[in-house]
């Protein structure tokens, strides 16, 4: 029976990875464990292992190709003359026919909601090129041809002058959340008022006890959001297919503002820490957000996070949700004293009253009840 | 650079005010001896970008450890910190 590899999934927050080499060929033996190609992200490269001894008996991608995650790159057969099974053989290399789309070219079919039948192909092959083309020409939009699945550009400049500039990180960051989120994510917002005064005596007392120079009241408050989602695992999670995806781990994202960049710091196994492990190391991350000295596994991999407005004195913000996130709470401050604790949830994964829950729970520290607890 | 305190405090007051406007505050009349994050003044984000603007300006790294109230809390002990780390205190 054929044994089919696929592309691994290498970060939860790309749902592509680029195929840079494939080391078989058709008919070749391969052993259990062998390496067989490798895939990249722009953070990693990770090489692709046979699961099973086996022949090689089908292609299903190209390398230096974009490839979904999960998409079968490789068919291995009992035998070399095994043939590849009938749903898939479509698409094999081996069985291709005239003007069969590449790899690429069926991705952004798929993107497009296109079949191959529809768009005329200049060459042999149906390529990712014809489908731009195509697309185009109907005035829509393509997707990128390397970026993020999710990540569209405008095709057409508009008439008016001007110029074309590139992106910064954070900016094409700030893309890809917020075309995951129109994409993917079914979005919901609650917020309530609440009272501040249990939080700031808890937080002045902290940082009395800790001399502290920074408040460390939004990070006690994210740590109290990281307690509550290690008691709800819904809160940390996310939605694939037609399942729910519990994170494995807490990775706390955390917006904070540097000069006109707005970072979401990720500060990862965030349940393995303690409550002054975790004042201490936002508190660094923070700093290091603030002087631009984050590495990239600080920007990336959030499963819930937490962000504040209060600064600028807002009466409400709505966050988007970064990809592959449920929760992200947002507090606000407005001007004239209301304090509030919204939240913006994927309506996939959570239901109305289990984020009021835990805006309700999230408005007060947890010691009190606590001792409250301890006494009865 | 001077390390003279009153000119250490005066480029600390200036940066201070600078950020607090940004923020819609008046910092101009804060004591130099007054506890700058109980001042109402500043949130931790402006707090944090004068820190690092502290860290740049003087050239002194800081670690994590030491940035307590009792190190930085005022613009005089800012500027006592900058003297005593520079060893000329």
């Amino acid at each position: 029976m054929a044994v089919s590899i696929h592309a691994p999934r290498i970060n939860n927050n790309d749902d592509q990875v680029k195929l840079i080499a494939l080391d078989v060929a058709i008919g070749q033996k391969v052993d259990r464990g062998a390496v067989i190609g490798q895939v990249e992200t722009d953070k990693a490269v990770v090489d692709i292992e046979a699961p099973a001894e086996g022949y090689v008996i089908g292609l299903q991608a190209e390398v230096d190709t974009m490839v979904e995650v999960g998409s079968i790159l490789v068919w291995l057969g009992e035998s070399a003359d095994e043939v590849v099974p009938a749903a898939a053989a479509v698409e094999t290399r081996a069985g291709q026919a005239s003007g069969a789309p590449t790899a690429k070219a069926r991705l952004l079919l798929k993107r497009h909601g296109l079949t191959a039948d529809q768009v005329p192909a200049a060459g042999e092959r149906l390529t990712a090129e014809d489908v731009e083309h195509y697309v185009a020409g109907k005035g829509g939009r393509t997707a990128q041809a390397s970026g993020s699945p999710v990540a569209t550009r405008i095709d057409r400049l508009p008439d008016v002058p001007g110029a074309l500039r590139p992106l910064r990180p954070d900016e094409r960051g700030m893309v890809n959340t917020v075309s995951w989120s129109r994409d993917f994510a079914v979005p919901g917002y609650i917020e309530l008022e609440y009272d501040p005064q249990p939080w700031d005596a808890y937080a002045k007392d902290y940082a009395d006890r800790h001399r502290l120079m920074l408040s460390p009241l939004l990070s006690l408050m994210a740590w109290r959001l990281v307690e509550l989602a290690r008691e709800t695992p819904a809160l940390n999670a996310t939605h694939v297919g037609e399942q729910r995806y519990e994170y494995g781990e807490i990775n706390l994202g955390f917006t904070v503002q540097a000069g006109e960049t707005l970072y979401l710091t990720v500060l990862r196994n965030a349940d393995t820490l303690d409550e002054s492990g975790f004042v201490n190391a936002q508190g660094d991350i923070q700093r290091r957000a603030a002087g631009h000295r984050l590495v990239p596994a600080e920007l990336q991999g959030a499963t819930i996070s937490f962000s504040s407005m209060a600064r600028w004195k807002v009466s409400r913000h709505i966050p988007i949700l970064p990809p592959h996130t449920a929760l992200m709470v947002a507090h606000a401050v407005s001007a004239d004293g209301r304090h509030v604790l919204g939240a913006t949830y994927d309506h996939r994964v959570l239901n109305g009253f289990q984020v009021v829950n835990t805006l309700r729970k999230l408005s007060k520290p947890a010691v009190p009840d606590r001792k409250k607890e301890n006494t009865q | 650079m001077s390390l003279n305190q009153a000119a250490i405090e005066d480029a600390i007051k200036q940066k201070l005010i600078q950020i607090c406007e940004t923020l819609g505050e008046d910092a101009s009349d804060l004591a130099h001896d007054e506890l700058i994050p109980a001042s109402g003044l500043i949130d931790s984000a402006g707090l944090l970008e004068l820190l690092m603007w502290y860290e740049s300006h003087f050239a002194i790294p800081l670690k994590p450890e030491e940035i307590t109230i009792d190190n930085l809390g005022s613009i005089a002990l800012m500027a006592e910190y900058v003297i005593k780390r520079k060893g000329q205190a």
